[in-house]
């Protein structure tokens, strides 16, 4: 039945119908430039958040500016949701490639269309899954979000390069603007489309005599070319393009204004659709979780609470008020969570390192930091030296002038420059120097 | 102006490092599922993905096809630079939608607590639509007066 030479014509077919102005190798580069941009940046700093959060023994980190990880991971989020309209036009861009002919052309091919295919659905998954994260939309991932997107942005980045090294020909070809279009607007192409023509003679033809608007899919095919696209130097084919660009460049723009609000405090006025909002909850601060879900809350309010100091064989048992009775110290330091919000506060406390040397530590000493809460993989976290000695890091006992809220951590919390917000550990219980 | 059919040193160099790299970092990529990821979840995963390029190429792809097939055949006496400025202005209300529904959704749901999804999305997203329709509206007019006093390359956009 030529099943094979039926389904080259289909695919012949819709690449003819696909052709429009916008769908044109330049037009892939110039998105992919600005997509590999945003990749490249979600790549380094979720690199750097997950080092943060799980440090090899060796390395250290900065902390400063103290604004570092807010920035990062803000850029992270935001970028994130940027890629939502670049990924899109890209992939519109490129959809007639969905149909090259014949589908595999050699072993080297198919393993080309397989990576582009892990690309394409790593990407969109961990776009989708990271966004639906920021909103805790947790009900809807039948796996633990943390590591599948960790383990899937090196398979996303692993198969980006892959396919950049496939294309570096294209991209080195259409890389400027001025080499990729003749005098009347039409884009250089590397060699004539066969697809060009929608009456084109093929195989099928050949072997049966069917010309190309036989049947039901070819009417439907032929009465879509009845009015193609628009072709330079007709003007509309230029307006389609620029059309084309305006749109991904409005929608990546609204994207990113109406949302990088919850990150940057100089767009908090246009902050309409981020999933958090400066100056919301108690203390006018947004609250990741609360101290009714940890779990903490008679622990927390207990008159016989104590914060205990250990080092070594030496240990000191902390009340509140002993707490509040050493030297206090003001630190304007931001609350940065991994999910991309974060807003500033005026947090007082004595500092840590001042803590830990009522037990002896030194300034190379680290510190395991214990909460009251049980059931979560932040109960106990680790603080390196260099955060513990800085002199912004607190024993947070009040935020804004009063005592700390509940769920903000009373009685006393962790606040550190340049950390993620899941290791400013609240209701805390133990600090172990180490 | 490089050629296209030539493949110079440097492009032969970097192809390598790169798939040298994406090698290395599939590898990775791999091994961390395997350490990290229970092996009861790989089906999920493995749904997810096939479900992103379904939903992608088999569906959402195929209906822009479709519409803006269908635009463009059945295109009635309007001009074309109407038709490409609505286009566009549906595309970034559709794109918006698609970030801004889950929100819609999980609120209705519920949080786990108060700050979080804390703005009222559904009304915001109404103005968006009612900004978004202003602007067109707006864009539409200033483009059918340029059309109007613009030469003969300008009527042949109509």
């Amino acid at each position: 039945m030529h099943l094979n030479w039926r389904l080259q014509r289909l695919l012949h077919q819709f690449r003819h119908a696909l052709i429009t102005p916008s769908r044109n190798p330049r037009s892939a580069v110039v998105l992919g430039r600005l997509l590999g941009a945003a990749f490249l940046i979600c790549f380094a700093t979720g690199l750097y958040s997950h080092l943060l959060q799980d440090p090899p023994a060796w390395m250290s980190f900065p902390t400063r500016p103290l604004w570092l990880y807010q920035v990062t991971q803000g850029a992270h989020i935001t970028a994130g949701i940027a890629c939502f309209p670049l990924l899109f036009a890209k992939l519109y861009a490129v959809f007639p490639e969905l149909f090259q002919r014949p589908l595999v052309r050699s072993f080297g091919h198919l393993v080309e269309r397989a990576t582009i295919a892990l690309f394409v659905a790593s990407a969109l998954v961990q776009i989708t899954i990271g966004l639906l994260n920021t909103y805790q939309f947790y009900s809807l991932f039948p796996f633990s979000f943390r590591h599948v997107h960790y383990a899937l942005s090196f398979v996303v980045f692993g198969s980006l390069a892959i396919h950049i090294a496939v294309k570096l020909p294209v991209i080195a070809r259409y890389w400027r603007r001025r080499d990729s279009y003749d005098s009347e607007g039409r884009v250089v192409a590397l060699e004539p489309d066969p697809d060009a023509e929608f009456d084109a003679p093929d195989e099928l033809r050949r072997r049966t005599g069917l010309r190309q608007n036989a049947g039901v899919t070819g009417r439907i095919f032929e009465w879509i070319d009845r009015k193609p696209a628009p072709e330079p130097p007709d003007r509309r084919a230029a307006v389609s393009r620029r059309g084309f660009f305006a749109a991904t460049a409005v929608a990546t723009a609204a994207v990113v204004t109406l949302t990088a609000g919850q990150s940057f405090g100089i767009l908090d006025r246009l902050n309409l659709f981020a999933p958090r909002k400066n100056g919301t909850g108690p203390q006018s601060l947004p609250v990741n979780r609360t101290a009714k879900a940890a779990g903490v809350l008679e622990s927390a309010t207990s008159a016989d609470w104590r914060l205990t100091v250990i080092h070594g064989d030496d240990s000191r048992v902390l009340s509140y008020d002993e707490l509040s009775a050493l030297p206090q110290y003001d630190s304007l330091l931001p609350i940065a969570c991994v999910e991309g919000w974060s807003q500033y506060a005026n947090w007082r406390g004595p500092r840590l390192r001042d803590v830990v040397a009522l037990v002896g530590a030194t300034s190379e000493s680290g510190v395991r930091i214990s909460s009251l809460q049980q059931h979560s993989i932040y109960a106990v976290t680790e603080m390196q030296p260099d955060f513990v000695n800085d002199e912004l890091t607190l024993v947070a006992l009040r935020l804004e002038g009063e005592v700390l809220d509940l769920d903000h951590g009373y009685p006393a919390r962790i606040i550190a420059p340049a950390r993620p917000g899941v290791l400013q550990t609240k209701w805390l219980s133990k600090l172990e120097v180490i | 102006m490089s050629s296209p059919t030539t493949t110079s040193e440097a492009v032969v160099i970097w192809r390598g490092v790169l798939i040298g790299g994406g090698v290395l970092l599939l590898l990775i990529g791999g091994a961390t599922f395997l350490t990290d990821v229970p092996a009861m979840r790989y089906p999920a995963i493995a749904a997810w993905l096939a479900g992103a390029i379904v939903l992608h190429d088999g569906i959402g792809a195929m209906l822009v096809f479709a519409v803006t097939v269908l635009l463009r055949r059945l295109e009635p006496r309007i001009p074309f630079v109407v038709i490409a400025i609505v286009q566009a202005a549906a595309v970034v209300a559709v794109i918006v939608t698609v970030i801004v529904l889950p929100e819609i959704v999980k609120k209705a749901i519920g949080t786990a607590n108060p700050t979080i999804l804390p703005l009222d999305y559904l009304g915001h997203l109404a103005w968006f639509y009612v900004a978004i329709a202003g602007v067109t509206a707006v864009s539409v007019v200033i483009a059918l007066a340029l059309v109007r006093r613009g030469g003969p390359a300008s009527r042949r956009t109509r």
